[in-house]
């Protein structure tokens, strides 16, 4: 059906349809503005950028999985295990004597090294294969879980330097109103009573997650590899026959999945200062996934984009944070997100034309 | 033609026998490297333990044998075991704070969690069979909404408090044998000496026996009626069997809900093991039983499976854990080896298809 031949009344409709989920950004917001003290705040805003980083890397890299017709069910146990990685690296260097810079340096390094393994294993499965992405994943997410337990014992790792927590827990700005501002350090001279006024502006952790995230986005909307992506996703026979290397091309976009689940490890050692591995119950393959599907993506593959991917993210995030200021628990989250999921896949098949093209 | 493809189906017949029993014969070498390695393997209480041990990934397994089958995945088991774990403790503490005896307080703890346990299995099914969700989709979401749930009414605490009568069922067996005094039912002899303790044998977990006959029930359902051949037909070829005038849809309900109930099964025996009702009784198990089933024979594809097959996936991965433990090994390798043995099963089933065996037999 063409644009033209609707109704003003079905217009408005499918407006509504396609952009909803902007709409539900903004009732959140107005909603939990008087639920939760404060909620529309510097502060809240800081950090509800920093909550979804997290998020925001595993669904960046799940979007490219989803769009290409997969899914995969390890990133959230990929993150875990590079951020025991990570952390163990960079306490043995620091142990050893290295300057802290060096060590952190390294422990990133290698992390995300080692973290393009899973991702490689799972293509190559998929690929080569032909194992079910949900089967292929799921076994990587128990390999990498063992490891990690095996790797840290079960406790996470601790005696980090540490810088390790003033570069992930840093901020680009500080500003204390009426005193001025600095620049990537807190003001040297600040007394104990301006602390609590002190604002930052544009966290490290979450710059860092926006950087890789806008290069991706670049990568996903304007380069041939994106458009391969929606070509494999969309229909893979044709794809084939149209001379693209599916095979590869599939496991390229494993790895990227892999490659932004152990930024994110590498991140959560920052932040944390620990490195800690992903517990059973926290769900992050969960949340990574709702959010892709949230932002307009098709399980069936071949639609989807990084930036429905944010709204989705952030939808999220804003419903944690605000059940927390709003004194629920914030396991209701679990619930909003498993139902939004599967509502999000009911809409998808029941009204395709609800989503983007 | 006819010739040469009997004579290399000869040549390849000690390894097709081998692929059918791989199986049993890597079960039978996990018993043998552990018995050699350490002692106290080939013991009664030895292999009560990893009864015990392995009733949770068996009863999860022997309802996710039946969605395999028909070509679908639960991956929410793990936490609606979790959920039916901390509703069934919910209502014993509840029931025992209106004073009821603690029989009554377990039976219905017990009973109403198994009701209620076949709602998610309901939810799923419906999705999945009238409104066309992928089933690792609708379980998937029933799996971020069972926890969400599971965590609100324990309000994120391990719920305590239940009557002593719960443990005492949990962890007692069926029979007790004293040598020399003779066998005694559901609890040790009476005025037992100190020393004779030790001598005690206690035979058939409670759990265990009880799982199992859950689970022989199905098994009968599953390889002997109806029902069961509906299911095979379902997960063969889902338009023939629509075709056949077999109501799919109600079957894939149905299906759903029974591994739902066994979920819910598996909570109450972990609440009644462990006197406690905790939201993530079965977080880690969602992975174990899918392996187990898939290590079993079933194919991922449908069509193939039964519950003897996942009962031999279920002991692997128990003995590899009990054996495991015995050693003083730290059991965090277990979930890399049964990744491992998860991806590896699921390519012999694509590589070498006529090894998985066809139909319920």
């Amino acid at each position: 059906m063409l644009l033209s031949e609707l109704s003003p009344g079905q217009r408005f409709l499918l407006f509504l349809g396609r952009n909803w989920v902007i709409f539900f950004l903004c009732f959140l917001c107005v909603l939990f503005s008087f639920t939760g003290a404060g909620f529309l705040s510097p502060k809240t805003l800081n950090n509800i950028l920093i909550t979804s980083s997290p998020a925001l890397l595993l669904a960046a890299g799940e979007t490219f999985v989803i769009i290409a017709g997969g899914i995969d069910l390890s990133v959230g146990f990929v993150r875990g295990l590079i951020s025991v990685i990570s952390a163990i690296i960079i306490r043995d260097l620091y142990a050893a004597g290295y300057s802290p810079y060096i060590a952190i340096f390294w422990g990133i390094v290698v992390g995300i090294g080692v973290g393009l393994l899973p991702g490689l294993v799972n293509g190559i499965l998929v690929a080569k294969f032909r194992v079910p992405p949900f089967i292929a994943t799921l076994g990587i997410y128990g390999v990498a879980n063992g490891v990690a337990l095996r790797l840290s014992q079960g406790f996470p790792i601790t005696f980090l330097p540490p810088e390790v927590g003033e570069i992930g827990n840093g901020f680009v700005a500080y500003f204390l109103p009426g005193k001025g501002y600095s620049f990537f350090r807190r003001p040297a001279e600040i007394l104990p009573e301006d602390m609590r006024n002190l604002i930052g502006i544009a966290p490290f952790a979450f710059l860092i997650a926006l950087l890789f995230i806008l290069i991706f986005a670049f990568i996903l909307s304007r380069t041939v590899f994106g458009q391969h992506t929606y070509a494999v996703g969309g229909n893979i026979d044709a794809a084939r026959r149209a001379g693209i290397p599916v095979d590869r091309h599939l496991i390229k976009v494993y790895t990227i999945s892999s490659f932004f689940a152990s930024l994110s490890g590498v991140l959560a050692t920052l932040v944390f200062s620990i490195g800690a591995p992903t517990q059973f119950s926290s769900s992050l393959e969960l949340f990574a996934v709702a959010a892709v599907v949230i932002g307009g993506a098709s399980l069936m593959g071949g639609k989807g984009s990084m930036l429905g991917t944010f709204l989705g993210v952030l939808v999220l995030s804003v419903l944690e944070i605000g059940f927390l200021m709003s004194g629920i628990l914030p396991f209701y989250r679990y619930v909003a997100v498993g139902v939004t999921l599967i509502a999000a896949v009911l809409i998808d098949q029941s009204f395709p034309e609800l989503v983007y093209d | 033609m006819m010739s040469t493809s009997l004579s290399t189906r000869e040549n390849k017949k000690w390894l097709y026998i081998l692929g059918k029993n791989w199986t049993i014969l890597f079960l039978l070498g996990e018993a043998i490297v552990f018995s050699w390695m350490g002692t106290g393997f080939f013991s009664i209480k030895n292999f009560q333990n990893i009864l015990v041990a392995s009733t949770t990934i068996l009863l999860l397994a022997a309802g996710e044998t039946f969605v395999i089958i028909t070509g679908g995945i639960d991956l929410s088991v793990g936490f609606v075991m979790g959920l039916c774990c901390v509703i069934s403790a919910k209502i014993m503490v509840t029931l025992q704070a209106l004073g009821l005896s603690p029989v009554i307080c377990i039976a219905l703890g017990a009973g109403g969690t198994l009701l209620l346990g076949l709602l998610p299995g309901l939810v799923n099914g419906i999705l999945v069979a009238k409104f066309r969700v992928p089933p690792f989709i609708a379980t998937f979401g029933m799996y971020g909404i069972a926890y969400g749930v599971s965590e609100i009414l324990c309000n994120s605490v391990p719920i305590a408090g239940l009557p002593a009568l719960a443990g005492f069922i949990g962890n007692g067996y069926l029979l007790y044998y004293l040598p020399g005094r003779g066998f005694t039912w559901f609890s040790p002899p009476q005025g037992i000496a100190r020393a004779e303790i030790r001598n005690l044998i206690p035979l058939f977990p409670n759990v265990f026996m009880l799982s199992l006959l859950a689970i022989l029930i199905f098994a009968f359902i599953l390889s002997r009626t109806v029902f069961g051949q509906h299911t095979y037909a379902v997960g063969g070829n889902i338009d023939a069997a629509r075709r056949a005038g077999i109501p799919v849809d109600r079957h894939l309900i149905k299906v759903y809900m029974i591994a739902s109930f066994f979920a819910a099964m598996g909570g109450v025996m972990y609440t009644l093991r462990f006197v406690t009702g905790r939201a993530d009784a079965g977080a880690a198990r969602m992975l174990d039983s899918i392996a187990a089933v898939v290590i079993g024979g079933a194919s991922l594809y449908g069509g193939t499976g039964n519950i003897i097959g996942s009962l031999i996936g279920t002991l692997i991965i128990g003995v590899l854990e009990t054996g495991m433990v015995n050693l003083g090994l730290p059991t965090h390798n277990k979930y890399v080896y049964v990744g491992v043995i998860l991806i590896l099963a699921v390519l012999i089933d694509q590589f070498f298809p006529e090894f998985v065996e066809k139909g319920g037999t």
